[in-house]
């Protein structure tokens, strides 16, 4: 029926829908096995030279990166500034979300080839083996369907094609992988690793994607400490310019871009297939046909698809017989504390950007000692600091805090450097008040209905934030410096992070071994739909706390290796 | 192998900080000189305010000296271009010109109430002390309000005009408009060469290998209380 309103219907052997972290990996390995692949990405293709703002300085932008109108100071600027390279936000304009009341949540979308990985902050660390299994540690959320060990040599595979630095610590929550020498500790780092030790608390060099040797093309990373506004000569991981920039040079693969997916068909017989789609350029719905249909649009996305795509055989909506489809989703809790260093007053400056986040990380370090605390899982901790680049905003506080003139210029600039930051990443546990459904009432500017969030964060995550809290002041005051991040006067409302803000949602079409607790099978495919797989954040079952992409890559890649396989049998 | 892989490194470097030298990103100096050939230009009188009448961009001009003066270590925020940043940005947003013609005209009501004359023409004690009131009722509002420390991130703090609403001094209009003469001011400063510089920020250059000089961690560490 849907044949009919469509101008076109090329086939291919697999859509894949959504260029991020999951779909780069998708189309990545299957262009190599000679599959081949469209791609789908709702925004724009990437034109490097105009998206990144890598090195601008913000004197070369007549508003100093405040934006037309001063934006920035009616907090309407971009997210994360003017010079990063989002390409989208917590609000797009056409494309709406809402929100269940009594509920909070933020939905961050970028659109455009490469997604979020354009931007994100590249941090890339393995699963522990106990976090596969978390159910059977401590009774609370679901294990996976997978084990450590079946991942394990995808996150091998993955961290050697993007590039991880790292060190190898033999620490059984932060497994080793295949490392990047890592760059060496800044000097507020060495000062916060001195105050660890003390605290016994392990402090290691960061695991992020980002090259220090150049590899296939690939310069190394040149130290500018921007990742953020994108990387003018790919040394950190983009799905865009690592994965699907070399895939389409394979021949093997076309890429749709503006084109905004609206469902799954299915073919009566338990087959997906194919995808109809808008192309935003003229407002047409399209139908692309295949013989597999992967799904990597982000968790969230990805459920709507599914939700929206209800045939008389899937009346809850395509792979949904289960009904979890939107059910359980998890964002990383989150709580950040800063704290001033009196000992880094007077230091000589130096060039502190190195390769564009912290050097050093602390892991999570009471895995064995749960029955001392009074919440489960755990946290890893981020660190902040160093010179950075004078922005717009950067010294507001400092100048409300010293009035004007003489003096407040000179303790701007005394100040300058000494402060550090702390930000926790914790697990959230899964629970039946987060998830995503069809909002009955409001579609977007494409006719497609849209999400409605529910979230609640649990006594679990409150009293980890808690953790947080205490465990941060304990690193800042041992290093003799004083807490400066959090007054008592903020602590209802800053006291644990927005839920989605910090961008890892994840859950919403998870994995599980029986087709009756979950939409897909340990190799992101369907239960229902054997040609029908989800590739992003959507097939998590839990949220450790690392930070997903680098998980997403390896499952990605170990479900396409599964996938070339069935299709090589005749089996998909 | 490794010499030509550093070789080809240090090509792939070099042409990089070339491409971007070329485009003069990497090069502060250059940006100076750049700038300090700007400044002679509007001492000549060749910015043309697009937004504000002469005596409001001039008095804008007093208050970017005395917000962030010239001392031994840089110039001013005027120096810096603060009252053309601000000119440009109010000349674009209409809500954000009336915060601006309203304090400014707050400014010189204040002034004149107090010594009978406009804010640009009262004398430089007159101007401080009318700053330093600001400064005072907004640190007794923020004493008021319980935030004593990190009030940036507080939601309440972001949403500073609504004090107006509680309003416990007459020079709250002022406290307001400050606060935003100061926000753009020093944004425009620190953001400036001339502010890069006074910072002595060594960043957003290219390096073919990333180093932490030893004389900084042997300061800090020892400046560390006794961790042993």
């Amino acid at each position: 029926m849907f044949a009919q309103s469509s101008k076109s219907q090329e086939s291919y052997d697999v859509v894949v829908i959504g260029s991020g972290a999951g779909g780069g990996t998708a189309v990545h390995v299957l262009t190599a096995k000679g599959i081949r692949c469209a791609l789908l990405e709702a925004g724009p293709m990437l034109d490097v030279a105009m998206e990144f703002k890598e090195h601008q300085w913000p004197h070369q932008v007549d508003h100093r990166g405040a934006e037309e109108g001063g934006a920035f100071y009616f907090g309407q600027g971009k997210p994360f500034g003017y010079f990063n390279t989002t390409s989208g936000g917590w609000q797009l304009e056409g494309e709406p979300y809402t929100v269940g009341e009594g509920s909070q949540f933020l939905w961050f979308r970028s659109r455009i080839l490469g997604g979020r990985t354009n931007h994100y902050g590249r941090m890339s660390f393995r699963f522990s083996d106990y976090d596969f299994q978390p159910y059977s540690r401590d009774g609370l959320g679901w294990d996976w369907p997978v084990t450590y060990e079946d991942v394990a040599p995808y996150y091998g595979k993955a961290e050697a094609f993007i590039g991880v630095t790292g060190s190898k610590e033999g620490l059984r929550s932060a497994p080793d992988g295949v490392f990047e020498d890592p760059p060496p500790p800044k000097v507020h780092e060495l000062l916060i690793q001195k105050a660890c030790r003390k605290l016994g608390i392990p402090c290691i060099p960061n695991r992020r994607a980002v090259l220090t040797k150049p590899r296939r093309g690939r310069p190394a990373c040149h130290y500018c400490g921007q990742c953020g506004r994108g990387c003018v000569t790919a040394s950190n991981y983009s799905s865009s310019q690592v994965q699907v920039f070399p895939a389409m040079q394979t021949g093997k693969l076309t890429v749709f871009d503006l084109a905004m997916a609206r469902e799954i068909t299915t073919d009566g017989s338990g087959k997906a297939t194919g995808v109809i789609y808008i192309d935003k350029r003229t407002r047409q719905e399209r139908w692309l046909r295949a013989r597999v249909v992967i799904l990597a649009a982000s968790a969230c996305e990805s459920a709507r698809l599914l939700l929206n795509s209800k045939t008389r055989e899937f009346p809850n909506g395509v792979a949904n017989g289960s009904g979890l489809v939107g059910r359980y989703l998890m964002d990383t809790v989150g709580f950040s504390l800063s704290g001033y260093i009196p000992a880094l007053e007077g230091m000589p400056h130096y060039d502190t950007d190195g390769y564009g986040g912290a050097h050093l990380y602390m892991p999570w370090w009471l895995w064995d000692e749960h029955h001392k605390l009074d919440f489960p899982r755990g946290y890893h901790i981020e660190i902040g600091g160093g010179y950075g680049m004078p922005m717009v905003g950067s010294f507001h506080a400092a100048a409300r805090e010293h009035g004007y003139g003489a003096a407040m210029k000179r303790r701007i600039r005394q100040e300058y450097g000494c402060r550090v930051g702390f930000a926790g990443r914790g697990e959230m546990i899964p629970n039946q008040n987060s998830y995503c459904e069809i909002d009955p009432q409001a579609v977007d500017q494409w006719g497609i209905p849209v999400l409605r969030f529910h979230f609640q964060w649990s006594d679990h995550e409150w009293k980890q934030a808690r953790h947080m809290e205490k465990a941060f002041t304990e690193i800042i005051e041992t290093m003799g410096g004083k807490v400066t991040g959090l007054s008592a006067a903020q602590r209802e409302s800053g006291g644990i992070s927005v839920p989605g803000s910090i961008i890892h949602e994840v859950g919403t079409v998870r994995m599980s071994a029986h087709p009756r607790t979950g939409v897909l099978n340990g190799y992101c495919q369907a239960h229902e739909v054997k040609n029908l797989f989800v590739m992003d954040g959507g097939c998590f079952v839990s949220n450790p706390d690392k930070n997903p992409t680098l998980t997403i890559n390896a499952l990605a890649w170990r479900g396409c290796d599964y996938l070339a396989e069935e299709m090589r049998k005749g089996n998909v | 192998m490794s010499d030509a892989l550093d070789v080809t490194r240090r090509h792939a470097i070099g042409s990089l900080a070339a491409g971007l030298a070329a485009a003069g990103l990497f090069d502060l100096e250059a940006e100076q000189h750049v700038h300090a050939a700007a400044q002679q230009e509007k001492a000549k009188g060749a910015y043309q305010a697009k937004f504000f009448v002469p005596h409001q961009f001039d008095t804008l001009g007093r208050l970017a000296e005395l917000i962030v003066p010239a001392d031994e270590a840089s110039g001013s925020a005027r120096d810096a271009g603060a009252p053309e940043f601000i000119d440009l940005l109010c000349s674009q947003s209409a809500r954000l010109g009336a915060i601006f013609t309203g304090g400014l005209a707050w400014l010189d009501a204040e002034m004149r109430r107090r010594h009978g004359k406009a804010f640009l023409q009262a004398s430089a004690a007159q101007q401080t002390s009318l700053l330093d009131a600001l400064v005072a009722a907004e640190r007794a509002e923020r004493v008021r309000r319980g935030e004593t420390q990190a009030y940036e991130r507080s939601p309440a703090y972001r949403a500073f005009r609504d004090y107006a609403t509680a309003r416990v001094s007459d020079l709250l209009p002022g406290v307001l408009f400050f606060d935003w003469a100061r926000k753009l001011t020093v944004d425009a400063f620190y953001t400036s060469p001339l502010g890069v510089k006074d910072l002595d920020f060594r960043g957003n250059r290219a390096y073919a290998r990333y180093e932490v000089p030893l004389e900084a961690v042997e300061y800090a560490l020892a400046r560390l209380p006794n961790l042993d």
